[in-house]
């Protein structure tokens, strides 16, 4: 009996200890995350149940713009940055240089500065009277990047702060291939390029399938760039976000909240979808 | 035999950054001979197998097949094909699709591929494993999977690093017959690395024993046995007794070439240490002034002595290595 008795007791102190931290999470996440949903559905004037927000935000042409701009933006980005990332991760995985063992030190190092540091530091180089502009102009050529305030711009940035990262996982992909199955691919006459498409990207293709879907998540809500260096119109749905919030138009907000969750979920899918299905080949050995 | 060359190494030497290595390598094979590299680990087997193979640039030398320069050239573009030590099947195919993935790039048609593919598999016993994954198999099956993958090309060289490593001893002696039924049927040149040298000596036409990244010596397995160029190699292969009779020089006898009497008066005298049955043959270490002498007797002799008892020793044959 008092084994029972302490039994409880020690039940009770977990939840006693864990009780902040639950009614944190509820307090501050779940029930907000409710809320936004249920507001997405309820008519700010009348109070009524309605699917206005999302008829506009799919039907109207200037909002359904922001949307298709986003996803384009996002698609564009994890596009450039894994090739970018793939070939770095290539160059640090197979080249055995000084050069190539430097980088592979540095590369990461990026990710520890701000984004919003980094931003400013790119703005005040590419701006059109910035430092490329100045070097330019020493040569007596007024070269214009024309970065800044365009989806160019962002694109660039979206491109810089991912491909750390990007590398990162294909780097950790690629040391998993051993040198040998390129080798004996190669042996029995396969092209470098063949070794390529045959061996190294599908051995790594989940890995990529991983980063990717990061990368789509990441910048399908991205905010401070597109805000600081994007243009007006259209715009990325986290800024759109934002000016509807400051407009106090905070149900079709609710409404985009909604909408950048559910891309978000999609991509949560095609994570979990790519990382839990084994394939045979990739299973154990019984031994 | 054919008497032409196949493959010729020329003073060709590969060095690590860190200085190990083999170096000034001379190696001549003959169309359809099968060559064995043999050494302790770490002596450069591997690493002439990969320059050959061109998974390795040399620093110095020329390796030629057919009487051409193949240094220059990339590991796809040479008539060769390696079994690697560590097998290496690509994870991601069957096993039909790890066989196919050459015969493919050489533009087979499918049906002589499936029939190829079949061959070979009843060639290594691995009939019915087409479906396979590498994980789903045992070493050994994976090792025979992968000899399969190279035979089915017909290199003009096939370099073999040792493939038979992870077979049972059963299995092994089997994959040492096929290999040499294969070898003189299709007429392939064979560079075959081993460190057991009871299958250097079974397989080769030209053994070489290597040293700390250079050729000690290089001959028939006869010659490698019966006259050891250097005392490492008389150590090195076989069971073999060196004795220091006069200063600096040792003289080495092999077990079997020593007779042993009753009495003194031999060659050298000592006394019984111990007698071990060893099977068909029968191990005597004998105790003398020069130090412990193994001798190896037929059963039926053996059964004459005890322990203790004062013998001579007659040597048939001797070398000496003078230091
Ligand atoms: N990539 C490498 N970098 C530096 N040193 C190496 C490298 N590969 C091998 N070595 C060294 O070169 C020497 C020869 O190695 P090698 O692999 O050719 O030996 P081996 O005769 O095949 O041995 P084993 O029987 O163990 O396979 C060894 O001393 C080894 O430590
Ligand atoms: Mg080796």
């Amino acid at each position: 009996m008092g084994q029972a008795k302490e039994t409880w007791k020690k039940t009770l102190l977990i939840v006693a200890m864990l009780a902040p931290a639950l009614l944190i999470t509820i307090g501050i996440v779940i029930y907000p995350i409710i809320n936004t949903v249920i507001n997405s559905f309820v008519d700010a004037e009348t109070g009524a149940p309605t699917l206005r927000y999302y008829t506009y935000l799919f039907t109207d042409e200037l909002a359904r713009d922001h949307i298709v701009y986003t996803l384009w933006i996002a698609v564009l980005t994890v596009a450039i940055s894994m090739i970018l990332a793939y070939l770095l991760a290539l160059y640090l995985r197979f080249s055995d240089t000084k050069i190539s063992k430097t980088i592979g030190t540095l590369y990461l190092l990026p990710r520890f500065i701000p984004n919003l540091v980094t931003i400013y530091a790119v703005m005040t180089i590419v701006r059109d009277s910035g430092l490329i502009n100045r070097i330019f102009m020493a040569f007596g050529v007024n070269f214009k990047p024309g970065l800044l305030f365009n989806s160019k711009g962002v694109i660039m940035m979206n491109v810089i702060f991912n491909i750390p990262f990007a590398t990162m996982i294909i780097v950790a992909a690629l040391s998993g291939i051993s040198e040998s199955i390129v080798e004996s691919a190669r042996d029995v006459g396969a092209s470098r390029f063949r070794v390529f498409f045959q061996m190294i990207l599908p051995l790594s293709f989940k890995d990529v399938m991983i980063a990717m879907v990061f990368i789509f998540m990441s910048n399908i809500s991205s905010f401070t760039t597109p805000y600081l260096i994007g243009r007006n119109h259209p715009l990325l749905l986290g800024v759109y976000l934002r000016k509807t919030f400051a407009n106090r138009e905070y149900n079709l907000a609710a409404a985009i909240s909604v909408v950048i969750f559910l891309f978000s979920a999609v991509s949560a899918f095609v994570y979990l979808y790519t990382n839990l299905k084994e394939k045979d080949w990739e299973s154990r050995a019984p031994q | 035999m054919d008497e032409t060359i196949k493959l010729e190494i020329r003073n060709m030497t590969k060095l690590y950054k860190n200085g190990d290595g083999v170096k000034n390598i001379n190696l001549k094979v003959r169309k359809g001979e099968l060559m064995t590299l043999l050494g302790p680990s770490g002596c450069g087997k591997t690493t002439i197998l990969r320059t050959i193979g061109g998974f390795l640039q040399c620093n110095a030398g020329e390796i030629l097949i057919d009487g051409k320069n193949i240094v220059a050239m990339p590991p796809e573009k040479r008539p060769t094909a390696m079994v690697f030590q560590s097998y290496n099947l690509w994870p991601h195919m069957t096993v039909y699709d790890n066989l196919a993935f050459g015969l493919k790039l050489r533009k087979i048609p499918k049906p002589e591929i499936a029939e190829r593919i079949a061959d070979a598999l009843k060639l290594v016993k691995m009939e019915g494993m087409e479906k396979k994954y590498p994980n789903q198999m045992s070493g050994g099956q994976q090792q025979r999977v992968a000899i399969a993958r190279s035979l089915l090309l017909k290199p003009e060289v096939l370099l073999l690093d040792e493939p038979f490593s992870a077979l049972d001893a059963k299995i092994r002696m089997q994959m040492r017959e096929e290999l040499r039924k294969i070898q003189t049927d299709l007429d392939i040149t064979v560079v075959f690395v081993t460190h057991d040298q009871e299958e250097a000596m079974a397989l080769s036409d030209v053994t070489v024993v290597m040293n700390k990244g250079s050729v000690e010596q290089i001959g028939s397995p006869y010659e490698i046995y019966h006259h050891p160029a250097s005392r490492y190699v008389a150590d090195f292969i076989g069971e073999m007794n060196f004795i220091e009779a006069k200063l600096g020089v040792h003289t080495a006898i092999r077990p079997e070439n020593i007779t042993v009497r009753k009495g003194p008066g031999g060659d050298l005298d000592g006394t019984v240490r111990n007698i071990m049955m060893l099977g068909h043959y029968t191990e005597m270490i004998v105790d003398t002034e020069l130090g412990l002498i193994k001798a190896f007797l037929s059963g039926g002799e053996a059964e004459e002595f005890v322990r203790g008892e004062a013998v001579s020793l007659y040597f048939s044959e001797t070398k000496e290595f003078s230091e």
